[in-house]
């Protein structure tokens, strides 16, 4: 700020120091440790992280990021998604009329549809590689067992979500993925019939099935999944960061346990 | 109850007279204190993290928006109950077990092992109750290799097996001579059974811990799942018969399908 003009200067000033200003943004510059720490501390998003996180979590080759691209390919979904749902209709007649017209009328119809898809199939396999990374690296040991159930019900939630959406534009593609599908459900000795029968709302791929993956597809699933990774990231914060924090410490470092003597030992003193 | 008890336990907690300004609250070894950086390599979050976190949001943005550019999503003709396409696939994610379902019967492909594996994830936590190699790549290098080995092994039994039961079909070959429940339900799964088991029972004689049973048993499982999805997104054409990919009838092609 000192390079600045002195009118400038105080223009500045005066916004930053305005009483709106500062109930946005309750820090100052983030170029020291403290204000950097009040970035984190006082915001609601960057608050899922811890002020300071380990170098070694932060290695490329630990986690390939596969968590975080697949909160990504999330958010691209639903970007995507809402948009695609200004023009789509649920039901048979005009479930495929309106992909048509997505595709050729309306501006980047075509292109958004892309998008959808292609993160949908991605998001899939992310998740599938992100549980393999979690356990080859050892991180669904204590405490984080929970967590990896978490990440056992979202990776279930995904392919919900990409089997119900496999159905929406009513092609032939489509229809017959979901018979496919759905026919192996209902393979389940006993309640085979029944899980079906409840996926479909009848006897067949019809009407009811359409309404039936349209609401899990855009509202239900959707709505578990973002519950769910909220649980998820906040369990990562919770349970002390990733993983390798808890591995061996490098050679010159102070080992954790060793300031948990240091405390005992004056706590005895006093 | 007296008050004055009160007063005296709350005194003793913090008490009123100290003559000590400070105290000692932690010994460290070391060179100082933590100058720019904390006792354990630590960084600040802001901005390292999120600058990392913003490059992979721009990055995932970016590769999926230039896919999209180039390929289209794709849409067949209206859905018609009455005209079945051929093959018919499910997603590419359940084509695996679509492939199952051609070796065995749908109880046990379509539903006691997709149980199975699920309920194989939800347990392993629970079962390997150490915490050695928290956070290090296959625990240590006799993970890595037990890692190792027991993909080849999956990777060459598995297809030979799938290759093997559509050269000379068990459905066929019993047909009439066993049960359907053997034949199709029982010999199958002892088959997959034995395969998936050989690798932890050399290793439990080994004396593995836990965690090398569970990355052999884990290692089988993903494979495995790697092979039938291949095999049944590419191998598998009009009929849902083996062909080789680029041999297929009637100009299916897989990769429309996705
Ligand atoms: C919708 C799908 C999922 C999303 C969006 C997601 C997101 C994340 C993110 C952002 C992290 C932080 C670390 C990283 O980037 O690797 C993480 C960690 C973790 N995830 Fe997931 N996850 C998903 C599915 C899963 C699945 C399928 C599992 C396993 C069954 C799982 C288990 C875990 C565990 C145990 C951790 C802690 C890892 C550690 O401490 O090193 N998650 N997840």
């Amino acid at each position: 700020m000192s390079v600045q003009t002195h009118q400038n200067g105080s223009r500045w000033e005066f916004i930053t120091q305005s009483r709106v200003w500062r109930s946005f943004f309750r820090h100052g510059w983030p170029d020291n440790p403290l204000d950097r720490s009040l970035v984190m501390t006082s915001n609601i998003f960057l608050h899922l992280h811890p002020v300071k996180v380990n170098r070694r979590s932060l290695h490329w080759s630990y986690t390939f990021g596969l968590g975080v691209i697949a909160v990504v390919l999330f958010g691209v979904l639903v970007f995507t998604g809402v948009l695609l749902m200004f023009y789509y209709v649920p039901s048979v007649e005009r479930a495929y009329p309106a992909l048509r017209n997505i595709e050729v009328s309306v501006p980047l119809g075509q292109f958004t549809r892309n998008m959808h898809r292609w993160s949908a199939h991605l998001m899939v396999l992310v998740a599938i590689l992100h549980l393999i990374r979690v356990f080859y690296t050892g991180a669904y040991k204590s405490p984080r067992e929970f967590n990896w159930l978490v990440g056992v019900g979202l990776l279930l939630l995904t392919l919900g979500a990409s089997f119900t959406g496999y159905l929406l534009p009513w092609d032939q593609l489509s229809y017959w993925a979901i018979t496919v599908g759905t026919n192996i459900a209902g393979y389940a000795p006993l309640i085979g019939n029944a899980v079906r029968g409840i996926l479909l709302g009848g006897p067949e791929v019809g009407q009811d099935a359409l309404i039936r993956f349209y609401t899990l597809h855009v509202a239900l699933i959707p709505t578990l999944l973002v519950l769910g990774i909220s649980i998820h990231l906040w369990r990562v914060r919770k349970d002390g960061g990733l993983a390798v924090n808890d591995s061996v410490t490098p050679a010159g470092e102070v080992p954790a346990d060793e300031h948990v003597g240091g405390m005992q030992k004056t706590s005895e003193k006093s | 109850m007296s008050t004055t008890n009160l007063v005296n336990t709350t005194d003793e907690i913090f008490p009123k007279q100290t003559n000590k300004t400070y105290a000692l609250v932690e010994l460290m070894r070391g060179d100082g204190p933590m100058v720019g950086k904390g006792p354990d390599g630590s960084v600040f979050s802001f901005p390292v993290v999120l600058l990392i976190e913003i490059i992979l949001v721009l990055g995932v943005t970016l590769a999926v928006f230039l896919f999209s550019l180039l390929k289209q999503a794709p849409l067949e003709a209206i859905a018609n109950p009455l005209v079945t396409t051929d093959p018919a696939k499910a997603p590419w994610y359940f084509v695996g077990l679509q492939e199952l379902l051609e070796h065995m019967h749908p109880t046990v492909a379509g539903v006691l092992i997709p149980t199975a594996l699920v309920l194989f994830l939800a347990v392993l936590p629970y079962v390997d109750r150490s915490r050695d190699g928290v956070g290090v790549w296959f625990t240590s290098l006799r993970g890595r290799r037990i890692a190792g080995w027991t993909a080849l092994y999956t990777a060459v039994l598995m297809p030979a097996y799938i290759l093997l039961d559509n050269a000379f079909s068990l459905r066929e070959l019993l047909r009439n001579k066993t049960p359907e429940w053997v034949a199709q339900g029982l010999l199958p799964l002892a088959i997959i059974a034995v395969i998936v088991a050989v690798p932890a029972l050399v290793l439990s004689r080994r004396k593995a811990t836990p965690r090398e049973v569970l990355i052999a048993l884990f290692t089988v499982m993903i494979v495995s799942a790697v092979i039938f999805t291949l095999s049944g997104f590419f191998l598998r054409g009009p009929g849902f018969k083996m062909y080789l990919p680029w041999q297929m009838p009637n100009g299916y092609n897989p990769l429309n399908g996705l």
